[in-house]
């Protein structure tokens, strides 16, 4: 079976109060790539996903899931 | 962190890159298209076949770099960051694959047909080029409008 790689980086973002832009700024990505891992078009490299991590003060795990 | 302006500036730009690719793209095919509507007599003069082979080295170029630009190198980081280079290599293997397909049909094509080394090297070219910058143009454009 498919695995699928989902996250809730929209929902942290939002919560932080930041834009796309904001949050791709803090990451140092464009933010087409915060778009497009937002909407699980692009599946980010483990260090970007770290970054995003650290940036929205979350661990990886939160950020990040495997759906089976 | 980045500047704000900096991202706000790589996402116009690269909405522009992939607007600007796209463009090329079909002024590429038709380009070629007008090449082999027209006689064979004609068509492979010295202007014509310079003027495509300037175009397809600038095609490889920017397929290679992403484009050569402009507003400095934090504005290009961004703007061939992950997901840019990560389109780029998959539009250059398609590039690949439609170049090796191509091929195989031109070569199966000179078994009933002459084909000239100069007419099969132009179809293959083209294809694979042409295939490569608009797969990449067609990427970006819809990971810039998606959401």
């Amino acid at each position: 079976m498919a695995e699928r790689l989902l996250n809730r980086l929209r929902e942290a973002r939002d919560a932080k109060g930041w834009t796309q832009a904001e949050l791709a700024a803090r990451v140092g990505v464009s933010r087409k790539t915060i778009n497009t891992v937002e909407n699980r078009v692009f599946t980010p490299s483990a260090t970007l996903a770290i970054k995003l991590a650290q940036a929205l003060e979350l661990s990886v795990e939160q950020l990040f899931w495997i759906e089976r | 962190m980045h500047d704000l302006k900096d991202v706000e500036a790589a996402d116009t730009m690269g909405r522009k890159r992939s607007q600007i690719f796209f463009v090329l793209a079909i002024v590429f095919f038709a380009g070629q298209a007008a090449y082999f509507g027209s006689s064979p007599a004609t068509r492979d003069s010295h202007a014509r076949i310079g003027a495509w082979l300037i175009l397809v080295i600038l095609i490889l170029m920017l397929l290679a770099t992403g484009g050569f630009l402009f507003r400095g190198r934090k504005v290009l980081d961004l703007l061939n960051d992950e997901t840019s280079r990560l389109n780029r290599l998959a539009s250059q293997a398609l590039g690949f694959w439609v170049t090796i397909i191509t091929a195989l049909v031109v070569y199966v094509e000179s078994i009933f047909d002459a084909v000239s080394l100069n007419e099969g090297i132009h179809i293959i070219v083209t294809t694979g080029v042409g295939a490569a910058l608009i797969s990449f143009a067609v990427r970006e454009r819809r990971a810039h409008r998606i959401g």
